[in-house]
C-alpha cells in the first residue's frame, strides 16, 4: 500500500535509564489508510503507547529510535526538521489523550487551553485569526461533539466538568484542525461504561462523517471490535499478529491472541461460568444501612435503604457506577465507616470485628507500602492476631502458599513484584487474621485481563479450601457475570435490582440494569445478540448525562 | 455545596482573631514569668524599694496575671498598648515610627526574594542536570545554609571596600534634611514630596539590608519552584499541549509558571515567619531603626509593654503575610476557591 495515510516500517526504540539500555520496540511495523480504523491492541509493557509517542514525536528525553521510518502521507517525519513536524500535529494527525482530567491544566480554564492550541496551529499555517473568530471555530467544533452549551464548556474550569464532558473536549481538541488520521489512547477508559460506550460511538460518529483514520490504542477487546477494521496485536515490543478484526476475534492464530481472547470474561453464551447458589446460614446481615455525608443543613446522601444478606460461601456482588455508592457500603460492612442508619451484624454478632471481615483493594500498587517488604506487610496483622516467632513465621509461609507466591518472594519490596503479584500479596494480607468474608473492592480493577483470570481463579480455589464468603464490589459487569452468585445493581444510592446472577443477565428488570450491560464491550456478535434493549427514554432518564 | 463565599472569609477572620489572642495570651504570661523585675529595671540600681514597690504598684505588677491581662487587653482595644519604660513614651508611638522601616525593608525583601528565585527555579528546572542547574542549586544551597547576619556583614565589609561612599547603616542620609511623610516608607514619601535624592539615598541604604534579608528566602524558593516545575512537566497536560504543537516556551511560562508558583508562594508565608526573625539580626547590624531593634531592645531590658505589643504585631504581620498568600492562592486555583467557599 503506498498511499497508505500512516506507514511504519521497521521501527524500533531504546530506552536507557541509569545507563542500562532497554530495546522496548522491535521491527513494528504496519499501516493505516486512509478513512481506515485500525486498533494496537496489548497489555502492559507492549510497547503499543510507546508505539503512539513515536508517531507523534513525543518520545520522553531518554528513548532513541534507532531504526526504522514513520511515513505520514509519504514523508518520514524522524527525518523531518522540528518545525515542520510540529506543523503536522493537529493538522496531519491528532491525539485524544487517555484522561481526560489529568489532560488539562488545573489552574486555566478549558476555554485557554483550546484557544492556545488552535492559535498556535494557525500561525504555523500562516492565518491571522481573531480571538473571536477563534471562540465561534472553537464553539463549532464542541457542538460537533455533542456538548450542547459551548460557551458554559469554555469558561469551565477543568475541574468543573464530568469526565465524560472532559472526554469529550479532548475529542474536539483533536478535531480542531480537521485531522485526517486521529491517534486516540484508550480514551474512556477512565470512565464509566456507560460514557465510554456513548464516548466510542461518538468517535465512531466522528470518523465516518469526516472521513479520518482512525489508530486506537487499548487494552480491551470488547472496544477493538467496536472501533476498528484491522487490528495489530502487540506482546513485549513485538507484533505477534494482525489482520481484519473479525478474523483475529473470531478465529485468531498466535496462542497470545489465543489466550488474550480466552482471558476475557463472557458475558453470554457457552463459556459463561455459573457460580452455584449458597444455601447455608446467612452470615452477615445489613438492615437499612443508610450514609449521609455533610454537615450545616446542606447533607448528601450517598447511601440509602440497603439491605444486604450474605449467606456463608458464596459471592455476592455489587454491582454500579463511580458515585453510585457502593464503596460507602462497603466500607460500612467492614466497619470502617459508621452507617448514618441501620446496622450491620457478621456471624450474629453487631458491630463486626475486623477478623472476621478482610478486605482486598483495587490498586495493590498503592495499598501495599513500598517501603515494606512482604514478610512486614504481612507480620503486622499477624502480631496482632497474637503471633509471635516461629508460630508467625510457619503462618507466613502458610500464607504465602495460600496465594501460589514462593516463600523466597518474603524478603521482596512491591516494586519487585508483578501487578498480579502484589494484588496476591495483598490477599494473603486479608487473610492473615483468618478472616471469614472477604471484602473484595474492584480487586481486578487495575490488572491486565490475563493477570486478572489467574487472579479470579486463585480467588476461587481459596473459597473452596478455606470457605470464605466473598462481597465483591465492581463496575464490571462480565466479570461479575462469571464471579458471582448473586448480584445487586445500585443507582445514586439505593439498590435498583437483586437477584440470582443468572437471572439478572437472562432476564434484567430495571432499565439501568438493562443499560448497564448493553454498554459493556463484547468480544463476539453473538453476545452483543443477546444483551437487553435499551430505549433512548430509558438511557436519558437512568444515565448521567455528559453532553452539556 | 456551595456556600456563601463571605462567610468563609468571616469564619477565617474569626480563626485569626483567635490566633491573636492565644498569642497575646502566651505571650503576656511569658513576659511576666521570666525573671527579673521590670520595675527595677526601669529605675534602675539607685531607686530604694520603696520606690520599686510604689511603681509595681502603679503598674499594675501586683494583681493576678488574669486581672493583668484582662485590663491590658482592655486598654489595648482602645488603642492604648501602656507606656514603654525604655523611651518613656506611648508604645503606640514608639511602634508608629519604627514599624514602617521594618514593613519596607520586608516588602523590598520579599520582592527581591520572588524576582530572584522564580526566574532561577524555572531555569534550574528547564536546564536540569546542566550547567546552569548546576551553579543554581549551588546558589540556592548557599542561600539556605549560611546564617543572614553573615550574608549581613559580608555585604557592608565588601561594600566598604570596593564602593567606599556606599551607605552601610542607617535608613537614608540625615544631610539630605528630609523628615519623612504620611506613610513612613521612605521610598514612597520621598516620591510624594518629589524628592528623587532622598529616594536615591533611600534606595541604596536599603539595597544591602534587603539583600541580606532576602538570600534565605531565595533559596527556599528557587528549590520548591524547581521541584515543582519538574513535577508538573511529567504530568499529561503538557503533553496534551506539546502533541497539539504549542510551542514550549508558552508551555513553561504560561502553563508550567501559573500552576507550579502554588507551592513557593504556600512556602512564603511559612518562612514568613523566619524572615521577621532575620529582620531582627538585619537591623541590628545595619542599625536600621527599625521595629524589630526596638523590640530587641524591649526584651533585653524587660520592657514589658514594648515586648508585649512587639510580639502582637510580629503575629500580626505573619497573619496578615498568610491572609493575602491564601487569597493569591485562590485567585490562581479554582479548586482552591470552590473548597474555601465549601
Amino acid at each position: 500500500m503506498s498511499d497508505a495515510l500512516l506507514k511504519v516500517e521497521g521501527l524500533d526504540v531504546l530506552f536507557t535509564s541509569y545507563g542500562q539500555t532497554r530495546q522496548v520496540l522491535r521491527d513494528i511495523s504496519f499501516t493505516v489508510g486512509a478513512g481506515e480504523r485500525v486498533a494496537l491492541i496489548g497489555e502492559t509493557g507492549s510497547g503499543k503507547s510507546v508505539t503512539a509517542k513515536a508517531i507523534l514525536g513525543t518520545l520522553p528525553r531518554n528513548a532513541t529510535v534507532s531504526a526504522g521510518r514513520i511515513e505520514v502521507e509519504g514523508r518520514n517525519v524522524l527525518e523531518l526538521p522540528r518545525g515542520e513536524r510540529d506543523a503536522l500535529k493537529g493538522s496531519a494527525f491528532s491525539l485524544i489523550m487517555q484522561d481526560p482530567l489529568s489532560s488539562f491544566n488545573p489552574v486555566f480554564k478549558i476555554g485557554t487551553h483550546l484557544d492556545d492550541v488552535l492559535r498556535f496551529a494557525d500561525s504555523r499555517e500562516g492565518v491571522k485569526s481573531s480571538r473571536a473568530d477563534r471562540r465561534a471555530r472553537i464553539a463549532a467544533v464542541l457542538r460537533r461533539v455533542q456538548l450542547a452549551d459551548p460557551d458554559r464548556v469554555m469558561n469551565a474550569y477543568p475541574s468543573e466538568l464530568s469526565g465524560g464532558m472532559r472526554q469529550r473536549v479532548l475529542i474536539g481538541l483533536a478535531l480542531l484542525h480537521q485531522p485526517k488520521l486521529l491517534i486516540a489512547d484508550e480514551p474512556g477508559t477512565a470512565l464509566d461504561v456507560t460514557t465510554q460506550d456513548e464516548i466510542l460511538n461518538l468517535i465512531n460518529t466522528l470518523v465516518a462523517e469526516e472521513g479520518m483514520a482512525l489508530l486506537m490504542i487499548t487494552h480491551n477487546l470488547g472496544v477493538v471490535r467496536k472501533v476498528a477494521d484491522r487490528v495489530v496485536v502487540m506482546r513485549h515490543g513485538d507484533i505477534v499478529e494482525a489482520g481484519p478484526c473479525e478474523k483475529i476475534l473470531a478465529a485468531p492464530e498466535h496462542e497470545y491472541t489465543i489466550g488474550l481472547l480466552d482471558a476475557v470474561p463472557p458475558l453470554y453464551g457457552p463459556r459463561v461460568q455459573t457460580q452455584q447458589i449458597s444455601a447455608q446460614a446467612p452470615i452477615v446481615s445489613a438492615t437499612g444501612l443508610g450514609k449521609e455525608f455533610g454537615r450545616h443543613g446542606k447533607r448528601f446522601t450517598a447511601v440509602k435503604d440497603v439491605s444486604i444478606t450474605l449467606r456463608e460461601g458464596e459471592i455476592f456482588g455489587l454491582a454500579g457506577e463511580s458515585g453510585s455508592g457502593k464503596t460507602t457500603v462497603a466500607r460500612m460492612m467492614m466497619g470502617l465507616s459508621r452507617p448514618t442508619f441501620g446496622s450491620v451484624s457478621v456471624d450474629g454478632t453487631p458491630n463486626p470485628g475486623r477478623p472476621l471481615a478482610q478486605i482486598v483493594y483495587q490498586n495493590p500498587g498503592t495499598s501495599l507500602n513500598p517501603k515494606r517488604t512482604v514478610k512486614q506487610s504481612l507480620g503486622l496483622p499477624l502480631k496482632y492476631a497474637g503471633l509471635t516467632g516461629a508460630a508467625r513465621d510457619a503462618r507466613m509461609a502458610e500464607l504465602m502458599e495460600l496465594v501460589r507466591l514462593p516463600v523466597s518472594y518474603l524478603a521482596k519490596y512491591p516494586h519487585e513484584l508483578s501487578g498480579g503479584q502484589k494484588q496476591r500479596v495483598a490477599i494473603a494480607r486479608a487473610l492473615a487474621a483468618d478472616p471469614k468474608v472477604l471484602i473484595l473492592d474492584e480487586p481486578t480493577a487495575a490488572l491486565d485481563v490475563s493477570v486478572q483470570k489467574t487472579v479470579i481463579e486463585l480467588l476461587l480455589q481459596l473459597r473452596e479450601e478455606l470457605g470464605l464468603t466473598y462481597f465483591m464490589i465492581s463496575h464490571d459487569l462480565s466479570l461479575m457475570r462469571n464471579f458471582c452468585s448473586r448480584l445487586a445493581i445500585m443507582l445514586r444510592g439505593e439498590i435498583v435490582e437483586e437477584g440470582a446472577t443468572p437471572e439478572i443477565f437472562a432476564d434484567p428488570k430495571h432499565p439501568y440494569t438493562r443499560a448497564l450491560i448493553a454498554a459493556i464491550p463484547v468480544v463476539t456478535d453473538d453476545e452483543e445478540r443477546h444483551k437487553p434493549a435499551v430505549s433512548p427514554e430509558e438511557r436519558a432518564a437512568f444515565l448521567v448525562k455528559t453532553t452539556d | 455545596m456551595q456556600q456563601n463565599p463571605f462567610l468563609a472569609i468571616l469564619t477565617r477572620l474569626g480563626t485569626f482573631v483567635l490566633v491573636m489572642v492565644v498569642l497575646s495570651i502566651m505571650i503576656f504570661v511569658l513576659a511576666r514569668v521570666v525573671p527579673g523585675d521590670p520595675a527595677r529595671m526601669a529605675l534602675g540600681p539607685t531607686a530604694t524599694p520603696e520606690q520599686v514597690s510604689a511603681l509595681r504598684t502603679e503598674m499594675g505588677l501586683d494583681d493576678s496575671l488574669p486581672v493583668q491581662y484582662v485590663s491590658y487587653m482592655g486598654r489595648a482595644l482602645q488603642g492604648d498598648l501602656g507606656m514603654s519604660l525604655l523611651s518613656q513614651r506611648p508604645v503606640t508611638a514608639d511602634l508608629g515610627q519604627t514599624v514602617p522601616a521594618t514593613v519596607e525593608l520586608v516588602l523590598v525583601a520579599v520582592i527581591i526574594m520572588f524576582a530572584v528565585a522564580i526566574p532561577l527555579g524555572v531555569m534550574t528546572a528547564h536546564f536540569r542536570d546542566r550547567w546552569v542547574d548546576h551553579v543554581g542549586r549551588l546558589f540556592s544551597l548557599v542561600g539556605v545554609t549560611i546564617p543572614s547576619f553573615l550574608f549581613a556583614i559580608s555585604l557592608q565589609l565588601l561594600a566598604a571596600r570596593y564602593f567606599g561612599d556606599w551607605p552601610i547603616i542607617g535608613r537614608m542620609d540625615h544631610g539630605l534634611g528630609f523628615a519623612g511623610g504620611p506613610t513612613g516608607l521612605m521610598l514612597v514619601d520621598s516620591l510624594l514630596a518629589g524628592r528623587i535624592d532622598v529616594f536615591v539615598s533611600a534606595l541604596q541604604h536599603l539595597a544591602l539590608p534587603a539583600v541580606a534579608l532576602s538570600m534565605a528566602g531565595i533559596g527556599q524558593i528557587t528549590r520548591i519552584t524547581r521541584s515543582a516545575m519538574l513535577e508538573n512537566r511529567r504530568k499529561d497536560h503538557v503533553l496534551t499541549l506539546q502533541s497539539f504543537g504549542v510551542p514550549e516556551r508558552v508551555i513553561i511560562f504560561r502553563y508550567l509558571l501559573k500552576l507550579s508558583s502554588i507551592a513557593p508562594l504556600t512556602i512564603m508565608g511559612l518562612e514568613f515567619a523566619s524572615l521577621i526573625g532575620n529582620a531582627f539580626v538585619i537591623e541590628m547590624v545595619f542599625s536600621w531603626g527599625g521595629f524589630a531593634s526596638y523590640g530587641l531592645n524591649a526584651i533585653l531590658q524587660k520592657d514589658l509593654n514594648a515586648v508585649t505589643a512587639v510580639v502582637l504585631v510580629s503575629g500580626l504581620f505573619f497573619i496578615v503575610a498568610n491572609l493575602i498568600v491564601d487569597v493569591l492562592i485562590a485567585i490562581i486555583d479554582p479548586r482552591m476557591r470552590r473548597k474555601e467557599a465549601r
